[in-house]
């Protein structure tokens, strides 16, 4: 898995506008369906890619990393160049101690990858020393540095430590890498242009046969295939050096020209441990860096729920589109209003209401009326017509304050308003609330009223 | 769109006897228009319950019945024999179509003849009125299969008087309060649903089996942000620079708001995501700023309400240092006479306790640089994840339990004895664990950050009543 993915899926889901239909169509194509988150969130990036803004964060975060690490690079090669002359600067008047070059060319190669393997495994710290005495560490830091105001987008660039720690350590490896070859190509740039002795000294009390058995320890992995490219007993006798005296020996002179037959070994040894072994760990490094950006992928804020999204199923109990139903009807304050009643009335009609609720009703009112009579509820509309037919002068009509006026009962009104000269609407509410009315229940019939607009209708507030 | 597909359910009425907020409350949408203005329905709405696009079954909103006593005087009028009524029906229907006098009949008449069944809602808190006999008469024309929902809308109780007059017209007749109904009633209810007709019974099951799971992934989803809120405060760092001359007091307070306010604006964030996962981006609340009635995050209030006491935090602060310390313990095979674990609780303890108030460190970086910058966080309060915790949780499940009928403000009302349902020592131990790791700031591995939210979701069930 790449950075650039990372980064794409960050950025898109920074900007993620997509609904949960989509998302879930998505996820059950075949494109997702099956496969493990991080590769899920990938395929999601890749197609929805074309809707990032351009240039990429990737493209500029990878950009401003390839140029550091490109500069990086060429100072580490040249490094290697000018350390691995250093160490084969012949005056020709002492041989090369190869001990120097070994300890270059072979022991700092493994002390750093056993280093840079801990780094490894301690990889999900955020503060991890050896991360940060690395030279990649340092260029992550001076770009940052170089960086404050934001142009190249470095110290917005979201890496948790975990993928920074690996980036880090591969960059570590790569340059590494190019500072073994580095040396590898002077070595034998040098050994081609030049006469260069080779010897071996030591102030330690090791003797031929020791340092020959540690020479073709180190030569394990050519010696089967490559002998020239290992040392003899002989030759490491005649090679050893001591500084002591300020001269060669005499058989060392003698042999001057076997003593150059050290270049095969020290170059395979650079080849083997400080190129070969570095090129592994640089491709461990990459799958590391893989690794954890497949594990870090699910973990960008927003990740999980788009996967969620993507492997749940989608219920919905919503309408495709909204529909308008609603009908907002106007807050109309109705002004015919009466305040209280007279005592008696032309006629009293109780819409819905029986009739001897109706006289019920008249007592808890204290009004008295010619006429009594039921409209509405189970009657038939010829009944109401009758009805209808005996009103005249004021008329009184009870409502059942809780029920909502329908345009039953507006046909209804209407029709007795055209007949009398006034009708008033008295809500009311049950027997058990002692036939007054709700508030909430009074506003719905006002604002009815008001939408009604019948010049002799009346309401009783 | 092929009508016979899936089953189909109009629900009609009476104006203003709550329709919609039962259609709401089974679609769990929170957006469909009520009102107590009769007539706010002017147009049948369906709502589908689709899982990845198929539908399973569809209530059909009404408006309520404006002439029924008409309607039912012309299908009088026109009835030639009593096994042709639906007939009859369906002719006034066509008929009718286009006439705007019986235009909300026609609405929801229509979806009756197409083959809905109907679900008839009455007010149980009112009185039976003759006035309904008419359109019951209607609805039994039509010939489909009917159920009767008595919807209890204030506190006086009729149930048993509407009951008996509904017996006569309805297959069966249960009583449902979309503004309190729990899960389980809504499931009740599309089991009698279920049982309307032989050939609804399998989708309308599966329907069943279907708002089981999505309420468990509503919950799933909700601990999992709620544990991604917890993680996120915990660690977070506030950083900012010096301007130049600024005095470091009043630097610290600035860079003290502004930590502050980041935390704030985790959890509102979070509570929106909440009303979200649980379908109410509609909610009203009475505070909007502040949320939980104006109990501020930082409050002393909110930390007597949620937080633990001083005896609690002291208690967890040296159970947790003696962990660290019984650590020390092992990796001396025990020669420390386990004075790593005494030494780990007093301090521990000793450290949560007088920390009560404080909330996290402020330091001064790049002093020598000359840079000068203030870092605030990770948290190192022992009771702030708690008191952070205790009130996402009480909005979760104010939320989780809330009707999508409701359309009035909701207010945020305090329960003191909110903690006592969910933070057991058990519990305040395993959190602890986790809140420890969080506040260390340090990357968490998404296996960590899965156990805490299982945990989370262990309460949350706990507190829904689903553990």
């Amino acid at each position: 898995m790449q950075l650039k993915r990372y980064l794409d899926l960050y950025a898109l889901l920074q900007q993620d506008r997509s609904s949960r239909e989509e998302r879930r169509t998505f996820g059950l194509s075949e494109a997702v369906r099956g496969k493990d988150a991080a590769e899920q969130l990938r395929a999601w990036t890749e197609a929805h890619q074309t809707s990032l803004p351009r240039p990429l964060l990737s493209e500029q975060v990878e950009s401003v990393l390839y140029h550091a690490t490109l500069l990086l690079g060429i100072v580490a090669f040249l490094l290697g160049i000018v350390t691995a002359a250093g160490l084969l600067n012949y005056s020709g008047k002492e041989p090369v101690n190869l001990v120097y070059f070994l300890a270059v060319a072979v022991l700092l190669p493994l002390v750093t990858m056993v280093l840079a393997l801990i780094a490894m495994f301690r990889a999900n710290r955020a503060r991890n020393f050896l991360v940060h005495i690395s030279p990649a560490y340092w260029m992550t830091r001076i770009i940052g540095f170089f960086d404050r105001k934001g142009s190249m987008k470095f110290n917005t660039v979201p890496l948790n430590p975990l993928i920074l720690n690996w980036v880090i350590i591969r960059r570590s490896q790569l340059l590494a890498l190019l500072f073994a070859i580095g040396m590898l190509l002077t070595l034998l740039g040098v050994v081609a242009t030049r006469d260069i002795a080779f010897a071996w000294s030591t102030t330690l009390q090791i003797d031929a046969a020791q340092f020959h058995a540690f020479i073709e320890a180190l030569a394990f992995p050519w010696r089967g295939w490559l002998p020239s490219a290992v040392p003899s007993l002989a030759l490491v006798e005649q090679s050893h050096y001591f500084r002591l005296g300020g001269k060669l020996s005499e058989t060392m002179v003698s042999h001057a020209a076997m003593l150059g037959a050290w270049w095969k070994f020290l170059a395979m040894a650079t080849f083997v441990y400080a190129v070969l072994l570095r090129f592994g760990m640089y491709m461990l490094a990459g799958w590391g860096l893989s690794r954890a950006i497949r594990r870090s992928m699910p973990a960008i804020d927003g990740a999980d729920v788009l996967l969620r999204d993507m492997n749940e199923p989608l219920i919905t109990t919503h309408p495709d589109e909204k529909n308008l139903s609603s009908n907002t009807l106007q807050e109309s304050l109705y002004t015919r209003t009466d305040a209280k009643l007279m005592p008696s009335y032309d006629a009293v009609v109780g819409w819905a209401i029986p009739e001897e609720t109706l006289v019920s009703l008249c007592d808890a009112f204290s009004v008295t009326a010619s006429e009594c009579r039921e409209a509405g509820g189970n009657r038939t509309l010829e009944e109401d017509s009758h009805t209808l037919e005996t009103l005249r002068g004021t008329v009184l009509l009870f409502v059942k304050a809780w029920e909502p006026p329908t345009m039953d009962f507006a046909d209804f009104l209407e029709a007795v308003s055209k007949r009398v000269s006034k009708v008033i609407v008295v809500p009311v509410g049950t027997p058990k609330e002692g036939y007054a009315a709700d508030a909430r229940h009074k506003a719905v019939w006002e604002r009815k009223l008001a939408l009604l607009d019948y010049p002799n209708v009346w309401m009783l507030r | 769109m092929n009508h016979t597909d899936y089953p189909r359910f109009a629900v009609v009425g009476h104006p203003n006897k709550g329709k919609s907020s039962i259609v709401a409350s089974l679609a769990m949408d929170d957006a469909i228009a009520i009102s107590d203005t009769p007539g706010t329905t002017t147009r049948k709405a369906r709502y589908p319950l689709k899982v990845d696009g198929e539908t399973l079954y569809e209530l059909i909103d009404t408006p309520g019945f404006q002439r029924a006593r008409q309607v039912l005087a012309w299908l009088r009028e026109h009835e030639t024999d009593a096994s042709r009524r639906h007939e009859v029906v369906r002719e006034f229907v066509n008929i009718h179509k286009g006439d705007a006098r019986f235009h909300d009949e026609i609405e929801l008449l229509e979806p009756i003849m197409e083959g809905a069944g109907i679900i008839y809602v009455v007010d149980g808190s009112k009185p039976y009125g003759e006035e309904y006999e008419a359109e019951m008469e209607i609805l039994r024309w039509t010939g489909q299969p009917s159920m009767a929902l008595i919807n209890r809308i204030d506190e006086e109780d009729y149930t048993e008087d509407w009951k008996r007059a509904l017996g006569g017209y309805f297959q069966m007749i249960r009583t449902y309060d979309p503004m309190h109904a729990t899960l389980s009633q809504h499931l009740k209810i599309l089991e009698s649903m279920a049982q309307l007709r032989e050939e609804w019974t399998p989708q309308v099951k599966a329907s069943i089996a279907l708002f089981e799971r999505y309420h468990a992934m509503m919950r799933e989803r909700s601990a999992a942000a709620i544990a991604k809120l917890l993680y996120r405060a915990l660690s977070h760092v506030e950083r900012l620079a010096l301007k130049e001359g600024e005095a470091v007091e009043d630097a610290k307070k600035r860079i003290a708001s502004r930590y502050k306010q980041h935390l704030r604006s985790f959890e509102v964030e979070t509570q929106k995501r909440i009303e979200y996962i649980w379908n109410h981006q509609h909610l009203k609340k009475q505070q909007e700023q502040m949320r939980l009635e104006g109990l501020d995050l930082f409050s002393k209030e909110s930390a007597s309400v949620f937080g633990l006491t001083r005896k609690e935090l002291l208690v967890t602060g040296a159970s947790s240092g003696a962990v660290t310390g019984a650590g020390i313990d092992l990796a001396f095979a025990g020669h420390t006479f386990f004075a790593g674990g005494i030494i780990g609780a007093v301090v521990g303890g000793v450290g949560a306790y007088m920390a009560f108030n404080e909330l996290a460190d402020i330091k001064v970086l790049g002093r020598k640089i000359g840079r000068r910058t203030l870092q605030m966080g990770p948290m190192q309060n022992r009771n702030f994840p708690y008191i952070l915790l205790g009130r996402i949780l009480f909005h979760t499940t104010t939320v989780a339990q809330l009707s999508h009928a409701v359309r009035h403000s909701v207010n945020f009302e305090m329960d003191e004895h909110f903690r006592e349902r969910w933070l057991t020592d058990t519990r305040r131990k395993k959190l602890e664990k986790y809140h420890k790791q969080f506040r260390q700031a340090k990357r968490i591995d998404e296996n960590v950050l899965a156990e805490y939210e299982a945990l989370v979701l262990e309460i949350l069930d706990t507190l829904l009543g689903e553990g």
